[in-house]
Formats: structure tokens, sequence, C-alpha cells
């Protein structure tokens, strides 16, 4: 308990120190789970709604993998990312490896069975009817679309909350693709295992906190617009 | 509208389910869709609003050819058997619905004042359209396809689910609200009272073929087949002279020109008159009995006639 007091206290003394390093960390993190959570959002929608209202021969084995893919461990999509990136690997020449977007590339493949799962979901938890009765009224294609996606909106703020919780917490893919180089792929989750490492307790904690901190205001955000559309 | 439907064919899953060499529904009255379960009556309906394929033949509402798909000038409109609504109020769901008919703003606040009015939903028009009654859905989806004043109202079951109160108000007040919103009006129901208290005309359909078709009157006078009679109601019975069919009522005890030979099975008290079930010939019958008279054993076999009735073709 006193460790975590302690850890607290210096979160915050760490927080307006001043530290450049540590301000570039959390920009980082930021920056590249928020993009992925983007990127993962604009491939998994339009998925998630093909394979919830779809009917295609493979559609429950595909829904059965993507609710696998909704539990894979970021380590294991690291190590496979990895095999991908890394100098002798098949896109070993794009030199993406140890980079930011190769960080950013592991993210998308964590969030998008988890944004394709949660809009799934969202758009088979309608009515069934609902497109029936928008085509009755003369909606088009688009107009449809654009109306059950509102119909469907509180879960894509879950989705969006689910993708970004998971990647911006997720530490054995940014350290696998990532290399946790100091000024360039160092996030908060990779700080904090260093940190652990060379046995600075306090400023782990510290940056431990910091994390759920972020990650407490970024949901705190999505769940006020949710709650408020939804009155 | 008169709606033309011409050698129309629908199979689900390689499963044939409506065979309509042709039929024609006259424009300006209620027509309603008649028959049991599963007779392809929905289905029907879904052709003639344009949300189904058919593997062949044409439906034409007017002089236009019905094609599958969204059209904003559609002529049909159709409320479905279970009212379905998008989330929000009551009026922003028959706001929206006019939207798509492209009607324009200012009508739309006019037509869903005077449609909630009418069809009683003013109290709940800003109330969540998710969280109404049976009753209260019922109505609000009705006012939603009234609103829309199309050519040609379709209406899938539009008393089923609801309890007995909200569904007698309604039956009630069905006939004044087409009259009032709705040109020609298409209804199916498999409930022969909701079919003949609010149609002009009745088509009867059975396995997915229509028996019968045309105003009801002469058709419940003489039912062209033993299917279609027992649809509407009637018992049928096998006498040597040929199948008549015996009106709810039509059965007497004691003897007249054509008797039976019922076996009893039970009697029910009904308060206001007993109801003697049995069977004839196999087939199941049964009469009314006034209040208090001894009614016969359970088991025993009773001489009944049949005091009205129809001759059916053979």
């Amino acid at each position: 308990m006193n460790d975590l007091l302690r850890g607290a206290a210096q979160a915050v003394q760490l927080l307006f120190s001043g530290d450049r390093e540590l301000y570039a960390i959390i920009l980082r993190t930021l920056s590249i789970s928020l993009s992925a959570t983007l990127v993962a959002m604009l491939i998994g929608v339009p998925l998630g709604y093909g394979l919830a209202r779809g009917r295609f021969p493979g559609r429950t084995l595909l829904l059965g993998a993507v609710n696998t893919g909704m539990g894979i461990p970021p380590v294991v999509v690291g190590l496979m990312v990895w095999l991908l990136l890394t100098r002798s690997g098949p896109l070993g020449g794009l030199g993406l490896i140890y980079t930011k977007q190769a960080m950013l590339l592991a993210q998308v493949v964590i969030a998008t069975p988890l944004v394709i799962g949660f809009t799934a979901a969202s758009i088979q938890a309608l009515p069934p009817q609902l497109p029936d009765l928008l085509t009755s009224l003369g909606a088009g294609r688009l107009r449809r679309l654009w109306i059950l996606s509102g119909e469907a909106r509180l879960g894509f703020l879950a989705a969006i909350m689910a993708a970004f919780g998971a990647i911006v917490s997720e530490v054995g893919a940014s350290m696998a693709v990532g290399g946790n180089l100091r000024g360039s792929t160092r996030v908060l989750t990779t700080a904090i295992v260093t940190e652990t490492g060379r046995g600075n307790v306090p400023v782990a904690l510290a940056l431990g906190m910091m994390l759920l901190a972020l990650s407490f205001m970024v949901n705190l955000v999505l769940t006020v617009v949710q709650q408020r559309r939804r009155s | 509208m008169e709606i033309l439907v011409e050698g129309l064919r629908f199979a689900r899953d390689r499963r044939p389910v409506l065979d309509i060499p042709a039929l024609r529904i006259a424009s300006g009255g209620v027509t309603a869709i008649f028959g049991p379960n599963g007779s392809g009556k929905t289905t029907l309906l879904r052709l003639i609003a344009g949300l189904e394929r058919a593997d062949a033949g044409t439906i034409r509402i007017g002089p236009a050819l019905v094609e599958p798909g969204p059209a904003a000038a559609r002529a049909a409109a159709i409320a479905f058997q279970e009212p379905v609504f998008l989330r929000g109020t009551v009026r922003r769901n028959l706001d929206l619905a006019m939207r798509l008919r492209n009607v324009g703003h200012d009508e739309r606040a006019e037509r869903v004042a005077e449609v909630a009015r009418e069809c009683g939903i003013e109290v709940v028009l800003d109330r969540s359209a998710w969280k109404l009654s049976g009753g209260e859905a019922r109505r609000a989806g009705l006012a939603r396809v009234l609103a829309l004043r199309a050519p040609v109202t379709l209406l899938d079951e539009p008393l089923a689910g609801i309890d007995r109160v909200a569904r007698t108000h309604l039956l009630d007040d069905l006939p004044r609200l087409l009259a009032r919103f709705a040109t020609t009006t298409v209804l199916v129901t498999h409930d022969r009272e909701e079919a003949f208290r609010l149609a002009d005309d009745l088509v009867i359909l059975t396995g997915g073929t229509i028996r019968a078709a045309g105003p009801k009157a002469p058709l419940y006078a003489s039912p062209p087949d033993v299917d279609t009679a027992e649809l509407l109601g009637y018992t049928v019975l096998f006498p040597p002279g040929g199948p008549v069919a015996v009106p709810p009522g039509g059965l007497r005890l004691g003897e007249g020109e054509v008797g039976f030979d019922l076996a009893v099975e039970r009697t029910i008290d009904m308060g206001n008159h007993l109801h003697l079930l049995g069977t004839i010939a196999g087939r199941r019958a049964d009469l009314r009995l006034p209040s208090g008279s001894a009614p016969p054993m359970a088991g025993t076999i009773v001489r009944v006639f049949a005091a009205s009735r129809v001759a059916l073709p053979r």
C-alpha cells in the first residue's frame, strides 16, 4: 500500500517535472494506439457489418475465427509481425522493423478482430426486420447503411473502447516489433518493463499509473459521448 | 390503385411457396388475404411491397411494374407483423419514414399530428418507440404506415400479438382509419373475424395457391370448395347427397332433413349456453344447447340435423 502511495506521489511529481522524455513517451503511446484504433475501425467496421448481415458459406467459421482473434495474445501477434518484418523476412526490405510503423501494424492486427467482433454483435443486436423496413420506405443502400450505423453506434463506441484499451495496454507486441528503443519506439508499457528491470519500481509504478490515467481519460470521453447519445 | 399479379411463382430454398397464375386486387377497397399459417400470405404481401424477388411472373401496381429494392416513389407501403422501430421517439420514427418518402418538412409535422390524433397515440408521440406496450406499438406502427398515405397500404396481421382489449379497440378503429388514410388496402390475416370485419374482398390462400377470390358476401354464401368452406368457418359434412357446409350454430339436436350421428366428446358450460363438442363420421362438429338443458353424456351418440346448410360442389 505504501509503495502504491509513493508511486502515485512520484507519478504526479514526474508528470510535472518537465521531463521531455516522459512527455515524448506519453505522446508516442497515444499517437500509435489512437492511429491503430482508427485504422482498425476503418478495416473492422465494414467487415463486421458484412459478417453480421451477409449470408455466405463459411460465415460461421469466419465468425469463430474473429472471436478467437479477439482473445489472441499480443505477444503472439508481435512474433508473427516480427517474422514478417524482420530483415530476412518477406517484408524485411521495407525496413520497418523496430519502428513506430511496425508497432502500429502489430496493434492494428490486435485491434481489428475486436472491432469486427463488436461491430458484428451490435449489428446483429438490431431488430432483424430493420433493413426491410428501411428498404420498404425507399432508403437506398448507402442511406440504409448510414441509418443502421446510427442505430448501432453504441456498439461502435464500445468497439473503440475495447480496441484502444487492448492495444494501449499491450506490451508483448510493442516490445517484439518496436524493440523498446529509447527516444523512438519506447512507449509507456515497454518503459514500465524497462524501469522494473532496472529496479526502479517507484518509477515503473508511476508510469503504470499514468497509463491507467491516460486510458481512463480516453474512455471517459468515449463514455460521455456514448451515454449522451443514448438519451 | 389496382394490383395485378400474373404468372407469379416464388420458391424459398427450392421449396415452392407461391404459385399464382392470375390475381386482380381491386382499386380503392380493403382486400384480406386470408389463409392458414404457412400458406404464403406474408410472402405475397412482401412481393407486392417489393421486398422479395419473384422467380417468375409480374406484379403491377397501377401501370407500374413492382421492382424489388428501394424506391422512394414506391406505390406500396407495408407494416410488418412485428412493429419495428428505430431508436428514438415515436415522433422521430414517423417523421423519418415520411422523410425517406420525400415528404416535405411542414407537411410531415401536419401529418404526424393528424395521424397521431386519429390513431390515438398522441400521448406516446414523444416517448421512446422501444418502450411502448404491445398495443401502443401496434398503433404506432399503423400510424407510421398510414402517415405515408401510399396509394397501396399493406398490413401484415395488423392485430396480431396484442391483448384482447387492445385488439377489440383497434378492430373497431381500423375501418375508420383505413377509410381516412388509405386508398387501397391489402391486409393479411389468418383470423376469420378480422377478415370479415375489415375487408370488402377476400383472397383465400392455402398452400401457396389461391382457392377463391372476390367480394366476401357471395364467397361466404357459396364457398367454391371444401377447404374454402372450412376456412370460412363452416363445418363440412358428407351426407349421401353430397358435401354440405354447415355454418356455426347450424346444427340442431333432433331429426331433420339432413341428419347425422354425432359422437359426443364433451360439453362445456359457457355460462349463457352449453357447447357440445363431438365428431360426425370422424370430422369435428359442435353445437350449442340452451343453458340449463340436460346435456347428452360423453361417449353417447345423438341424432343431429343441419338446420341451415350450403351444398358444396362434389
